[in-house]
């Protein structure tokens, strides 16, 4: 479970967050929306602890991240938008490193390698050097190592960026399972289709403040729109686009010139 | 397992992994990498040992400067670590790839600096023992000693190096989590401090009327006497090895536990500020906002200088120039080896060397134009080299542009020229004046750092178009392939064969060797053929490029 209260951050004069306060419950699938700038990287990096807030706190699984970092850090499954992995490993030496990092058993690594390459369809690269590996199948051992733990939360930014129509599948219905299994999935897109399909709960930020949180159906009825995710999303940031809302229909969509 | 000992495990993983790399390469690329590197570590050796036998040659004062050499050049060499260790642990602790993946992982903090500042010790080494171990061979073959005396240096060193380069780290850590608010208010209050003991240390001095021996003495001694201050590092790590050397083992011992020991203290304070400071240094560092103010001036004075030179090239060039400034990286390097150049060429009157004989003044100008042209050859490999590969994934925004890659690779070559042809020949004209030599040999070696600007920026741009990779995004990487190794090959090359043609007839003529008629007559045909040549350097690599640029498929 990942509780986020009065959570907020500046950079200088910009306020990235500003009094986030929200609960993702265990096994929830939760989508984290919102335009270029809004916050949701920030929240993210809060989240993991690379940032740390001005104000607030974060809780995972009832540890206080500022004050039991390591203990929250074992539960933690983080892939940023841009993962970085060392070229010069192959995958297998990639995934023990990582295993012996969070301290798992060497079997258990052994048995990622064997089942997981091979689901991953990696099992054909596993003598070749991560550097020499596309970029759809580095995403892929990302996914492999940041499982590897068994994290009970999951926090991905971006998480479908640069993949193949058959990888974005597998990983759509890989986070459903790890959510159904009991694992809180916390997860930022820009593609609202992926949000609107596998997200149990959204949350939209605009300017560092939370506008919209609840399940998809529910802002819908809440904001009497009958069309998609994305008309919810266009109306409640219209202002970060400095958009105008159609005359007349302040709860419809923002007209795009 | 222990999270240090898992991260050494993945290098060592990383480590031998390092032979699949290196059998792709061509055996050429990889052959001429070693021969380059030992051709560099054999003619260290021979430059030690000459100046070894130089000394003896001198005599008394050459004696008493052999015996405290070891303890000056490890002072040297822990200020040279430090400095390094500042810039390696900035890089390793702050802005290195992994940081993300190793931050959020349940790795302690005080383990994760120490694991980064074993990685900076390592990345700092490699020029220590490439000075250190040609010394130490060619002081044990002069002075006849033992061939364990290379081992007992290395005994020393190990300690010596993790030592001096944790001062850096520690002071990175020290400044980052304490970073001034008012930075730019500091530094301009330690700069004009800088300034004034600039205006202190330059002050005009009398030619006194010494001889060689009792000026030597009298300006060398201090700095010997500091070097051998029995409280510094580098004084237990000289005479350490030296009690070895004589078989006093007992003291020998000693002295590396003291040693030892002060770096354990070392290593256990950074452990200790990694613990308590690295996290608050991070956010400290990046919850930085950039000054937008001063940028935007700044920019609008760029633009308005670099007007002239038309929309494309001034939007080329004015992308390169705030490129270099927001890198810390690039403009410390920079300003730490030209500042010091430039803070020891203002100080020759302080040491007097301007009282000096002709025939040693005109050693220390040549002395200053090749350390002047080495710190250019290095910046030129290590930051104009690799400017168009990383260029990277934009490749293509001046790839496709209106700009054409021939504009694109000139503009280059000129932002760079601009700027070390500027430093070079003020920093020559700042040594010379200094020194008070003769208007000619003022002009010939100013005229020298120019050429020395223009070939190794046209050898830097052109190879770096010819060896492009776009893939790379690890400027280290860039530098130390095969097409960085060659490009800092043939700079050196290209610096001692244009420099030595017109220091040896000048040395002669002090010597009284030749006459100045001879002397004329030499440079009016090595001026000449260092013309040809300089102007072969910078356009024939230049025009590679540009072939190879229009050629290539992207």
């Amino acid at each position: 479970m990942i509780e986020i209260k009065n959570l907020s951050k500046s950079y200088g004069s910009v306020h990235a967050v500003i009094d986030l306060n929200l609960i993702v419950p265990r096994g929830e699938l939760f989508c984290f929306l919102g335009p270029n700038g809004a916050g949701k990287t920030t929240t993210i990096k809060m989240l993991t602890g690379l940032v740390h807030p001005d104000a607030g706190s974060v809780r995972l699984c009832g540890f206080d991240l500022a004050r039991e970092p390591l203990a929250a850090r074992r539960l933690l499954g983080y892939i940023p938008d841009l993962p970085f992995l060392y070229e010069r490993l192959t995958p297998p030496e990639f995934l023990e490193f990582v295993g012996d990092l969070y301290g798992v058993d060497r079997n258990r690594v052994n048995q990622a390698c064997d089942e997981e390459l091979t689901r991953f369809g990696l099992a054909d690269h596993r003598r070749a050097l991560v550097g020499d590996l596309s970029h759809g199948m580095r995403q892929r051992l990302i996914y492999v190592a940041t499982f590897l733990h068994d994290p009970q939360i999951l926090c991905i930014d971006e998480p479908l960026v640069g993949l193949d129509p058959y990888t974005i599948r597998m990983i759509k219905d890989l986070l459903k399972a790890k959510a159904r299994s009991g694992v809180t999935v916390f997860l930022t897109t820009h593609i609202l289709a992926v949000a609107e399909e596998i997200a149990d709960r959204v949350g939209i930020l605009s300017r560092g403040r939370l506008v919209a949180l609840g399940p998809i159906d529910e802002l819908k009825k809440r904001h009497d729109i009958k069309g998609d995710l994305e008309s919810v999303f266009l109306m409640l940031t219209a202002d970060d686009y400095g958009l105008p809302v159609s005359p007349g229909k302040e709860n419809a969509a923002p007209c795009i010139p | 397992m222990h999270p240090l000992r898992v991260l050494y495990k993945k290098d060592g993983h990383m480590f031998a992994n390092l032979n699949t790399v290196l059998r792709r390469e061509s055996s050429f690329k990889v052959l001429f990498i070693l021969a380059f590197a030992l051709g560099l570590f054999f003619g260290l050796y021979a430059v030690f040992l000459s100046g070894f036998r130089f000394l003896n040659i001198l005599g008394g004062a050459g004696f008493m400067v052999t015996r405290y050499l070891f303890s000056l050049i490890f002072l040297a060499l822990g200020v040279m670590m430090v400095l390094s260790g500042i810039i390696t642990s900035y890089s390793a602790l702050f802005r290195s790839r992994d940081s993300i993946l190793l931050l959020t992982s349940p790795i302690p903090d005080s383990t994760l600096v120490l694991y980064k500042f074993t990685e900076s010790c390592l990345l700092s080494s490699w020029a220590f023992f490439f000075i250190i171990l040609p010394y130490t061979l060619a002081y044990a073959v002069h002075e006849k000693l033992s061939p364990f005396f290379v081992g007992w240096t290395l005994l020393f060193s190990i300690p010596f190096l993790i030592l001096y380069s944790g001062l850096g780290t520690i002071f990175v850590l020290l400044f980052i989590r304490w970073i001034p608010r008012h930075l730019r208010e500091w530094m301009i209050l330690l700069g004009l401090m800088v300034a004034g003991l600039i205006a202190y240390y330059v002050r005009p001095t009398a030619r006194t009327g010494f001889d060689d021996s009792q000026f030597l003495l009298s300006r060398l001694i201090p700095g010997l006497q500091w070097a051998s201050q029995p409280l510094g590092p580098n004084w237990w790590a000289a005479e350490g090895i030296m009690a070895f050397a004589r078989g006093q083992i007992g003291r020998g011992f000693l002295l590396w536990g003291v040693l030892v020991s002060n770096t354990l203290l070392v290593i256990w304070i950074i452990r200790s500020l990694g613990k308590l400071l690295f996290a608050r240094a991070c956010q400290r560092l990046w919850g930085i906002v950039p000054p937008r103010r001063r940028q935007e001036r700044l920019g609008a004075m760029l633009d308005h200088w670099l007007q002239p030179f038309g929309t494309i090239s001034r939007g080329l060039a004015l992308k390169d120039i705030r490129t270099f400034l927001r890198d810390p990286m690039q403009w410390s390097q920079s300003l730490i080896f030209f500042g010091l150049l430039g803070f020891y060429f203002a100080s020759l009157r302080t040491f007097r060397y301007n009282a000096l004989p002709d025939v040693w003044r005109n050693l220390i100008v040549f002395l200053n134009v090749f350390s002047v042209a080495a710190v250019l050859c290095s910046l030129s490999s290590r930051f104009v080299y690799p400017q168009l590969s990383l260029e990277g994934q934009a490749f293509w925004i001046i790839g496709l542009s209106p700009a054409g890659l021939r504009r694109v690779l000139l503009t280059k070559f000129f932002t760079a020229l601009a700027a070390m042809a500027t430093i070079s020949v003020a920093l020559i004209a700042l040594s010379t004046t200094m020194l008070g030599v003769a208007p000619l040999l003022k002009g010939v070696t100013v005229s020298l750092s120019l050429a020395i600007a223009l070939g190794t920026c046209g050898l830097s741009t052109g190879l770096g178009a010819v060896f492009l990779d776009l893939k790379q995004s690890n400027p280290m990487a860039i530098v130390s392939s095969f097409g960085g190794t060659l490009n800092l090959a043939l700079s050196l090359i290209f610096m001692a064969v244009v420099i030595l043609p017109c220091a040896i007839p000048f040395h002669f003529l002090n010597l009284g060797k030749i006459g100045p008629t001879t002397l004329y007559r030499t440079l009016g045909i090595v001026g000449p053929a260092i013309v040809v040549l300089t102007l072969l350097t910078t356009i024939l690599p230049l025009w590679l490029g540009l072939r190879s640029l229009q050629r290539r498929e992207y």
